[in-house]
């Protein structure tokens, strides 16, 4: 079982690996949004593949431990745990590339933004500590650090509503706004499903390290 | 567990060979209809505690027992309870399928004749149907009469199965039924198992941690002896209480 244990810690490496790379295409995609960079934009959208090749690869090795040695215990939630993890670190990658695809898409000419980004600044600097955290999480085992996870999610519901709501007086005041306001409530939207995926992987490493089933938000 | 179901109980069981002490202080509850798996590494006490069950272990004459284990509430090493009465009720199987080297029908009939029945019809219905509750009646319906020693090892461990049914017990007791089977012959045993938790009551000895989870609903896991943990085998597989059970089960031990 030695082997295993191994093979399982290389395993979880990976899997935090991935997720640091995920995390890193969001802040990336975001940066790019905000600053209307193009080029950097573009780069994001190019780790797409990245993201969905280390899925496949992860997922088989997770299935070629279970099947060559049939885990028990904590070992068989460890790796039901990266399972469901993997799907959505994978998820996060993809709006990440989303993000970048409205910059590339809906506003590829234009030379800056229509107002200040404040509360969407805010809402990926909430984002990417929710999504740090469950990586910290899963690596420690230390469950402290998602208390209060889904009161931070709440925020996150918030600040969508918000920006949604700021950006309907906007398009109504001039339909000049339209796209900008079109991929603010867009982004917005990617934004809040990111840190559902968090709450997600967060419920699975209560079950990793307690066994308990329990509902994040 | 506790409960009213229970059908076999020990209450601090502890068990010497001599000075060796195979058994300490054993609280466990065998429950009516339900199959409970004993796991363990070697040498941890598993088939002493199930031997214990039907007083197999009497046969050592230095067998020393402490505590006590009751059957259907009556203490089984009391003076008054008849060892054949235990055996009828409580049949046992082993790892090495062990048939009598004799017909298949005479391998049946044995246990039947011992308790008084002579009928020569009477004991063709038990041969049938206790074959047929071990899910055997198929492959040797035509071939009774001849030696149990031409079965598939998979075959005779059915057939030994099939003896232990032929008294009617209540209680079926298997110490590593499966452990010299190939897969296939095993899955049959496990089918069989589960199929007769319905008339009886089954503890079973397994090294197969996966077999436990297959097929059990309670699983007890001995250490050096002592009972570290009991409770329903989901629990013990997904999420072990003790330290000790989860170092074993996740085969970090040694
Ligand atoms: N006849 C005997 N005389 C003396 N000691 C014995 C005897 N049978 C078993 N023991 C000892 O009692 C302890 C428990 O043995 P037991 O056979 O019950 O273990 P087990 O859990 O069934 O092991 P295994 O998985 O190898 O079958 C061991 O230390 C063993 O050496
Ligand atoms: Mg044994």
């Amino acid at each position: 079982m030695e082997k295993f244990h191994n093979e399982l810690k290389s395993l979880k490496r990976d899997i935090l690996e991935m997720g640091d790379f995920a995390l890193g295409m969001l802040i990336e995609s975001m940066d790019a949004f905000k600053n209307l960079d193009m080029q950097f934009a573009e780069e994001v959208h190019s780790k797409k593949d990245k993201i969905m090749e280390l899925e496949t690869i992860l997922e088989q090795r997770t299935l070629e431990l279970m099947l060559k040695y049939q885990p028990m215990a904590k070992d068989l939630r460890t790796l039901a745990c990266i399972f469901t993890a993997l799907v959505h670190i994978t998820r996060i990658g993809r709006y990440s590339k989303d993000i970048a695809n409205i910059l590339l898409k809906e506003l590829k000419d234009k030379q800056q933004h229509m107002k200040k980004l404040i509360t969407l600044s805010s809402m990926i600097e909430n984002v990417e500590s929710m999504i740090r955290d469950v990586l910290t999480a899963f690596d420690t085992k230390d469950l402290r650090i998602l208390e209060g996870f889904s009161e931070r999610d709440d925020i996150v519901d918030e600040q969508r509503m918000e920006i949604f709501r700021e950006c309907l007086t906007y398009m109504m005041e001039d339909s000049k706004n339209i796209p900008f306001c079109i991929a603010y409530i867009m982004v917005a939207r990617y934004l809040e499903r990111c840190g559902d995926h968090a709450c997600r992987i967060a419920e699975k490493i209560h079950y990793m390290v307690e066994g308990r089933i329990i509902e994040v938000r | 567990m506790k409960s009213n179901n229970n059908i076999i109980e020990s209450d601090k069981f502890s068990f010497w060979y001599g000075n060796i002490r195979a058994l300490k202080e054993i609280d466990i509850q065998i429950e009516k209809n339900k199959i409970t798996a004993i796991i363990g590494p070697s040498g941890c006490g598993k088939s002493t505690l199930i031997r214990s069950f039907n007083r197999m272990n009497d046969v050592y004459e230095n067998a020393i027992y402490g505590g006590r284990i009751t059957f259907k509430g009556i203490n089984i090493f009391d003076k008054k309870t008849e060892i054949t009465d235990l055996r009828k009720c409580v049949g046992m199987i082993f790892q090495k399928p062990n048939p009598f080297p004799m017909s298949l029908w005479e391998n049946i009939a044995y246990g039947p004749k011992t308790h008084g029945i002579h009928e020569k019809s009477h004991l063709d219905e038990i041969v049938e149907r206790s074959i047929k509750l071990a899910a055997l009646w198929d492959e040797v319906e035509n071939r009774l009469g001849e030696s149990a020693l031409g079965l598939s090892g998979g075959q005779q461990q059915r057939l030994c199965i099939a003896r232990a049914l032929s008294i009617e017990p209540e209680v079926l007791l298997l110490d590593e039924p499966t452990s010299a089977l190939d897969p296939i012959a095993t899955g049959k045993i496990e089918n069989l198992i589960i199929e007769l938790k319905n008339k009886y009551t089954i503890a079973i000895v397994t090294h197969n941690m996966q077999q436990a989870a297959r097929i059990s609903d309670y699983t007890a896991f001995l250490y050096l002896g002592e009972l570290v943990e009991f409770g329903p085998t989901r629990d013990i597989f997904e999420r072990p209480k003790e330290k000790l059970t989860e170092r074993y089960i996740t085969g970090r031990f040694g």
